[in-house]
């Protein structure tokens, strides 16, 4: 395998002369046992260590949000006038990065992309784990964790009352426990199939009843693949205008306030592009060594990884757009706060926070405009880093300049972060690097059935031969 | 696992074939539809293109279930937010209506494809048969790999066209087959494990407890107050009316004492609450102990005017306010009344049995407890001007604009029209009045004068009292009485 893949530079992008989706000769039963191979093989000392560094970092995470629920939300560095601190920031980075994952499975599914194939499992799985991230902090942003189910449009006999619909934070409970939800599904559905796989070889019983009950006996019938395939289209049909919607909503949470800097009606194509750009970016931090650690080369091909680097060079591009924007219609639109909010963020106290952001959002994505970029694996990990830290800072400079600089000055102040704030922003990650790692191990990720629909004929077929002598073609068109 | 043919006697409920590559299952597919054979299914580790086509599947009605639910989650995302919102708690916010649509979408669309999702999901186990843990095929050892390369054709024994031999024959002369393998029924009983059985009864009736306990709940009424499991600020230490704080359901009580506030302790005030009540009411407390009690405005001043009232100083001026001399001939029925009612509160010892107890004369202030200067009077002159003189008139002789304009009116006579003029502030009764009870007066309004505490405070009242006297001392004053040092300045203005 690995001389093949020396040899055929999976990167040519003429129409005529591109390269399978699946190099490396394979046939669908080593493509199985490639991915199965994950999971059945004993498992690798780096994922122990892994797992142990993600896991304690998660405990560190559980216990401040139990010193949170416990002491009060002084514990942060929220007060006055920055009410919306790292929680908020943190929630919006992560739900961010739970983008991609849909995305890949949804929007590219009804372009018919099909490298996203091989990718789309790992990105779901991602998408997953970063909601998860994300739907704590707002959940113990709210103060009295035990009353979140008032959010709920639930009978309550001790409010007497009901949420209010008008709200776009409200609108945001509905779109990210929705989103959360239809993901879940989603790459469950997608799963299916693949657990069976794991199903019918797995040797260990706990596992084969494990994998039997998540596999729900999936037998591959061909009536139930017809259902499937449209049930798995209706998925992306709903998905692909849903993955819009809650990162708009998202968006809402700030444009419907009045603070000058949130106020602008460019914010939910501009949080979408960003969100899009930040998860593009994570999967590639985690795709690239996932690839090298288990060797994915042949699925998880140059080519796929370029996409995914021309996908981070358009988004970054966007979003710098969108960035260049807002300064314009500070200035066009003649508002003097909005024009001063503008201006504050770029030279303000938080200049160094702006310009994070842009060197990492904006500037360091050109870099892909470069072939050797795009198929430089160490390189494209490095940028992918640099994304990541730049899409964080974008939620801090939006969220924290502008309320640390309102309409009057009496009201200014700067945000001070805790121990407990850096503590949680760290924690966050061991939660989704440990439920990741244990994902890794567990579960299939490359949706197998899925490559195996789109890798080249692996076979010759002996029908074929006979066809031309005897029976008149009985192909479909 | 499962070589179960030796077995005695297991039926056998389908004909298996397997092929190693897609296209000969597709060909034998088509073969098998042309035959005329329609219970039969492909197994293949991926969806097959072409396949519906060969095997004869028809489009699945999924799409049709999740435009139906999905319509239904829009409606419902609507009606959520319309009862909720505008029924049953509708936010009041300015002028706005109470239901607007835009503000209301993103929720209907959310529910709208959650409902989709939920119907996508749901739908396609439900026409999958899904969850399915128990199938006749996975006893068959080769079948494992229909999920991983192999590609596997079914015919269930129940078609009408299955003939045991001859459809195994045309199995075996497909192109391409790599087995033909006979499928027999699962050999284990279908029955459930009795123990099985019991424990879900156990466990069903265990699940219908708790719904139970909750409905008789709701249908019932109970004196228990509420089981409130966040008790945020609902439950405190108090004392609740017509208990013993010491008893109540088993709560501490407040103080050990089982009181649930602490007495003042006597000669002390609070910060921020001591007022003179002196100044407050015109009226000298009997013991300094009573001070705190005068704290609470007006009321415990009745209670405490009771044992002045039996000295008998108090009754020096029993008849203060008797207007009687004044009044004119058309305002008989008011007139009389008060002057009926102030002689027998000036004598209550001479009165028959039935006329109400006497109000006996609290410790009335003799002087002004403010510190009088000039500004105080001008401030009092002041206060008059704007609440006295409209009906006492600038001077004080009961000539106000309201009391001029009601004898106008009688003038005129005016149908139903009596007035009872106010007092003149010059007469005997009330020059001799003690400054607290003019004060008292000023506060509480006499006769059909209102009271006028809530309105003025308490040192404007006394400033006024002081302007009062100072009119009547415009009558009743001597040239004596003014300073020399005033009186030659006078004499210089030529006075």
């Amino acid at each position: 395998m690995a001389t093949v893949n020396e040899v055929i530079d999976t990167t040519i992008d003429d129409p005529g002369n591109r390269t399978p989706l699946v190099i490396g000769g394979h046939d669908y039963g080593s493509i199985t046992k490639l991915v199965c191979r994950i999971n059945e093989d004993k498992t690798p000392i780096g994922w122990y260590i892994s797992f142990a560094v993600a896991a304690s970092v998660l405990g560190m995470f559980f216990a401040l949000i139990g010193y949170l629920v416990y002491t009060g939300v002084g514990v942060w560095g929220n007060n006055t006038p920055v009410y919306w601190g790292f929680p908020i920031v943190n929630f919006v980075f992560w739900v961010g990065i739970g983008h991609a994952g849909t995305l890949i499975s949804a929007i590219l599914f009804i372009f018919r992309q099909n490298w996203r194939t091989s990718i789309n499992r790992f990105a779901e799985a991602m998408t997953i784990f970063a909601v998860c991230c994300a739907g704590i902090f707002p959940a113990i942003h709210i103060g009295r964790v035990w009353v979140f189910y008032w959010l709920f449009p639930i009978p309550s006999l001790q409010l007497s009352m009901w949420p209010n619909f008008r709200s776009p934070l409200l609108w945001d409970v509905f779109a990210v426990s929705t989103y959360a939800t239809v993901s879940v599904i989603f790459w469950y559905t997608g799963m299916i199939p693949d657990l069976a796989t794991l199903r019918d070889r797995t040797d260990n019983p706990i596992l084969r009843v494990v994998y039997s009950i998540l596999s729900l006996g999936w037998t591959g019938s061909a009536r139930a693949w017809s259902r499937y395939e449209k049930a798995y289209t209706l998925f992306a049909a709903l998905a692909a205008p849903l993955v819009l919607s809650v990162h708009t909503i998202v968006s809402f949470d700030f444009a419907v306030s009045q603070i000058p800097g949130w106020h602008t009606t460019i914010f939910p194509p501009y949080f979408v592009a960003g969100a899009v750009f930040s998860g593009f970016g994570m999967v590639l931090t985690l795709m690239v060594p996932a690839r090298q650690l288990y060797g994915l080369h042949d699925i998880v091909t140059m080519r796929h990884l370029e996409n995914v680097c021309k996908i981070l060079l358009v988004t970054g591009s966007m979003v710098g757009y969108a960035y260049a924007m807002e300064f314009f219609i500070a200035w066009y639109g003649g508002n003097l706060t909005e024009k001063f909010a503008f201006i504050n963020r770029a030279f303000g106290p938080y200049w160094w926070a702006y310009f994070i952001m842009v060197s990492c959002n904006v500037i360091s994505p050109q870099l892909f405009w470069f072939k050797k970029c795009r198929t430089t694996p160490w390189l494209m990990f490095v940028i992918s880093i640099f994304v990541n830290i730049g899409m964080w800072f974008e939620r801090f400079v939006i969220t924290v300049t502008s309320l640390a600089r309102d309409f009057l000055p009496s009201s200014w102040g700067m945000f001070h972060p805790t121990l407990v704030d850096y503590g949680m922003l760290i924690g966050s990650f061991g939660l989704f690097f440990t439920l990741f790692l244990l994902f890794v191990r567990f579960g299939p990720i490359v949706a197998m059935t899925e490559v195996k629909s789109v890798m080249p004929k692996p076979y010759k077929s002996p029908v074929h031969d006979e066809q031309h002598e005897a029976e008149p073609a009985v192909e479909p068109a | 696992m499962a070589q179960d043919s030796n077995n005695s006697e297991p039926k056998q409920i389908g004909l298996l074939v397997q092929f190693d590559d897609p296209d000969s299952l597709l060909v034998a597919c088509d073969k098998v539809r042309k035959a005329g054979y329609t219970k039969t299914d492909a197994y293949t580790p991926f969806p097959l293109h072409g396949i519906d086509e060969a095997l004869g599947i028809k489009p699945t009605k999924l799409p049709w279930i999740v435009l139906t639910l999905g319509i239904i989650g829009g409606t419902v995302g609507l009606l959520l937010q319309y009862t909720t919102n505008a029924e049953f708690y509708p936010f009041i916010i300015s002028a706005k209506p109470r239901f607007s649509l835009p503000a209301n979408i993103p929720v209907i669309f959310e529910l709208t494809i959650l409902h989709s999702a939920f119907a996508v999901f749901f739908g396609m186990l439900l026409l999958n048969k899904l969850p399915m843990f128990s199938n006749p095929l996975f006893r068959v050892p080769e079948f494992a790999r229909a999920t991983d390369d192999k590609f596997f054709l079914a015919i269930d024994v129940t078609d009408d066209k299955y003939k045991p031999n001859k459809t195994k024959e045309m199995f075996e002369g497909f192109v391409g087959q790599t087995g033909v393998i006979d499928v027999f029924e699962d050999p284990s009983p279908n029955e459930l494990p009795v123990v099985i059985k019991y424990i879900g009864i156990c466990l069903a009736v265990a699940a219908i407890i708790p719904p139970l306990i909750l409905w008789s709940a709701l249908n019932s009424t109970s004196g228990a107050p509420r089981i409130n499991p966040i008790r945020d600020m609902d439950i405190q230490l108090r004392a609740d009316t017509q208990t013993q704080s010491t008893e109540f359901q088993g709560r501490p009580s407040v103080f050990p004492d089982g009181r649930a506030m602490r007495p003042r302790i006597p000669g002390t005030v609070a910060r921020g609450e001591w007022t003179d009540p002196v100044l407050l009411t015109g009226i000298v407390p009997e013991t300094a102990e009573k001070n705190v009690i005068f704290l609470q405005d007006e009321e415990p001043a009745k209670e405490n005017a009771e044992k002045p009232a039996e000295e008998p100083k108090a009754e020096d001026k029993p008849a203060a306010d008797k207007p009687a001399e004044e009044k004119p001939a058309d305002a008989k029925p008011m007139d009389e009344k008060p002057a009926d009612a102030k002689p027998e509160e000036a004598k209550p010892e001479e009165g028959a049995a039935p006329t109400p107890p006497a109000e006996p004369e609290p410790n009335w202030v003799k002087f002004v407890p403010i510190e009088v200067t000039s500004e105080t009077i001008k401030r009092g002159q002041n206060r008059f001007n704007i609440y006295c003189s409209v009906c006492h008139g600038y001077a004080g002789e009961g000539d106000g604009l309201v009391s001029r304009r009601a004898f106008e009116l009688i003038d005129q006579a005016t149908p139903g029209m009596a007035w009872l003029p106010p007092t003149n502030l010059h007469t005997d009764a009330v020059i001799q009045q003690p400054d607290g009870k003019i004060f008292h007066t000023i506060t509480h309004g006499i006769r059909k004068m209102k009271g006028y505490g809530d309105q003025i405070p308490p040192e404007d009242r006394w400033a006024i009292v002081t302007y009062v006297r100072a009119l009547q001392k415009t009558r009743t004053g001597t040239p004596d009485e003014i300073p020399a040092i005033k009186m030659k300045e006078l004499e210089l203005k030529g006075q």
